[in-house]
């Protein structure tokens, strides 16, 4: 009787516009983009070769020789440089590069873990603590204004000294993935509709159910956009804290013997870069993946 | 018949953030006897909403005293005594549909078959049996509001607490929904509603009682009984006693507005 008029039929009320769920125009327009990109690249480098070697933009004057062959290597000798072989009779840049990139990787990996676990569990702690949020949020966010560059050589120096030496780098990695996990979490743990508060209470809930049942699911969204960012910064952190580890191998390690020999070969050291931000990628792409699994309530109102 | 609710000489003073008190509520008393459903009617600012809201234990009083059931607000809602409908149907967007009518199941402890078998009985009775897997974002305002009735009576409390639940929905929608809430109500005869609104027909239309309130501070005009015939159906709101019946809430709404105005 009075739901009649009102009843719909399940399905029908997916009143959404369809979306896209081929994929493919997303995909398009990222080529798209690529190719602007490299077009741009090449077009800069071909004006290096003009005349003039200069450009005028009202008062400004652009050097257009900055975009010679060292200074900016054409794209297809940086792509052509993974097939050379990196040193004399040595195996093919990718490969070594491949190689070194794994061991990043790792380090970045369980630097993300560390740095995930420990800012999951201080946003907690935060949540449910006004005293100790007030008493310790100011050096967290403290801590981050320290340039990673002066603690790393610490870390590595204490880590050397506790036979740790080979978590040194993981660890400088976690320095940087913490905080935003932190940030996230407790914003996502904390900022909730009051009713949905209130409705807990009405069912005199404890602190358990509440973490477990509203603050959590509430702050998924939250913590995998801080998981993202993370998962981006702990290859950069564990790249930086390669650097003074003493370490032999690591994507770090690589970039910084390829620009001792960047005039001998630009391209190398180009290379090695582009690695570096295929593995902050493919960390980055991975967590989003799963963010889609999980937060599938989302995925389908997501546009 | 024994009261479920019984309130006396209740009072609410907030202190503002200019250290200026606000009498939201003074000298309230009233008595709710078991399985009536009364609504709280008044203008913004009477306080109809921070009194549902203390029988709710949720807002405490600053004096007077409020018991259901014989107990404290407080041990009411630990023995979980009611259920509460906010204005927002307040769904868990991360839930599908069943899960948010077994939410306060699953808090209460019951075993998983108990939770799913009493969640499909709630959606029937509220009429969404078809669509227990879909998430909220998929239902239209009507629909989520009926999900948050049938999550209020899941665990079968003896009192529903309303917060204009139907405030935000068309007029349609309303009535209909008011026809639907009648018809669960019917089914549960010891059932008392405590319903917060400011529309004065859903108020008639709805109670045994309306409970007129006046604003600044806070107090009530008027208790009027609604003796319209039941059940109640669209032929009711054509009688002329549910039109003599609105102008009587209506004449005391705009003199509890008066009164308020005089001091």
């Amino acid at each position: 009787m009075a739901a009649a008029t009102e009843r719909i039929e399940p399905n029908a009320r997916a009143e959404r516009p369809p979306r896209d769920s081929s994929g493919m125009r997303p995909l398009l327009s990222s080529i798209l983009i690529i190719v602007a990109l490299c077009l741009l690249w090449e077009g800069l480098k071909s004006f290096s070769k003009s005349v003039d070697y200069a450009l005028t933009v009202g008062e400004t004057t652009i050097d257009l020789s900055l975009f010679n062959d060292t200074q900016l290597p054409h794209l297809g000798d940086i792509l052509g440089a993974f097939s050379e072989p990196s040193q004399r009779n040595g195996p093919p840049l990718y490969a070594m590069l491949l190689e070194n990139a794994l061991y990043t990787l790792w380090a970045a990996v369980r630097g993300f873990v560390i740095g995930g676990v420990i800012g999951f569990a201080l946003a907690i702690l935060f949540a449910h603590s006004r005293l100790l949020q007030r008493g310790l949020l100011p050096y967290v966010v403290a801590s981050q204004t320290v340039p990673i560059l002066a603690i790393a050589p610490m870390v590595v120096i204490w880590m050397g000294r506790a036979g740790a030496l080979e978590w040194s780098v993981p660890i400088i990695a976690a320095y940087l993935t913490f905080f935003p996990v932190t940030i996230y979490t407790l914003r996502g743990l904390t900022s909730i509709p009051s009713t949905a508060l209130e409705l807990m209470q009405s069912y005199a809930a404890g602190w358990w159910d509440i973490l477990i049942k509203l603050r959590l699911p509430n702050a998924l969204p939250q913590i995998f956009t801080a998981l993202k960012i993370s998962a981006t910064a702990s290859v950069v952190g564990a790249i930086i804290g390669e650097l003074p580890s003493g370490i032999q191998t690591g994507l770090g390690i690589a970039i910084l013997n390829f620009s001792r020999y960047y005039n001998q070969s630009p391209p190398r050291l180009f290379a090695t870069i582009l690695m570096a931000g295929l593995l902050g990628i493919l960390f980055f792409a991975v967590i989003a993946g799963i963010e889609r699994l999980v937060v599938r309530w989302r995925a389908e109102v997501a546009s | 018949m024994t009261s479920i609710i019984s309130i006396k000489n209740l009072s609410k003073t907030f202190r503002g953030a200019d250290g200026v008190e606000v009498h939201a509520l003074e000298n309230i008393s009233l008595d709710i006897p078991e399985g009536e459903f009364v609504s709280l009617i008044g203008p913004s600012g009477c306080g109809k909403s921070t009194l549902l809201r203390m029988i709710a234990d949720l807002i405490q009083p600053t004096g007077g005293q409020l018991t259901i059931n014989g107990k404290t607000p407080q041990q009411a809602r630990k023995d979980r005594e009611y259920g509460f409908v906010f204005q927002s149907a307040t769904l868990y967007e991360w839930r599908t549909v069943i899960k948010n009518v077994e939410l306060p199941l699953e808090i209460m402890k019951h075993s998983k078959d108990e939770r799913r078998a009493r969640a499909r009985e709630m959606l029937k009775l509220v009429e969404l049996g078809d669509f227990e897997e879909k998430y909220p974002w998929q239902l239209s305002g009507g629909m989520q509001q009926r999900v948050s009735i049938a999550r209020a009576l899941a665990f079968q409390p003896r009192l529903l607490l309303m917060d204009e639940p139907f405030g935000a929905l068309d007029e349609m929608t309303r009535e209909r929904m008011n026809n639907e809430l009648l018809r669960i109500w019917t089914a549960m005869p010891e059932m008392t509603v405590v319903f917060v609104t400011h529309s004065i027909s859903e108020a008639v239309y709805l109670s045994s009682r309306v409970v007129v309130m006046s604003p600044r501070p806070g107090r009530i005009a008027e208790v009027i009984d609604i003796d319209l015939p039941r059940p109640r159906g669209s032929a009711t709101r054509d009688l002329d006693q549910f039109f003599h019946l609105t102008s009587r809430v209506r004449h005391a709404l705009r003199q509890g507005v008066g009164l308020g105005i005089d001091e």
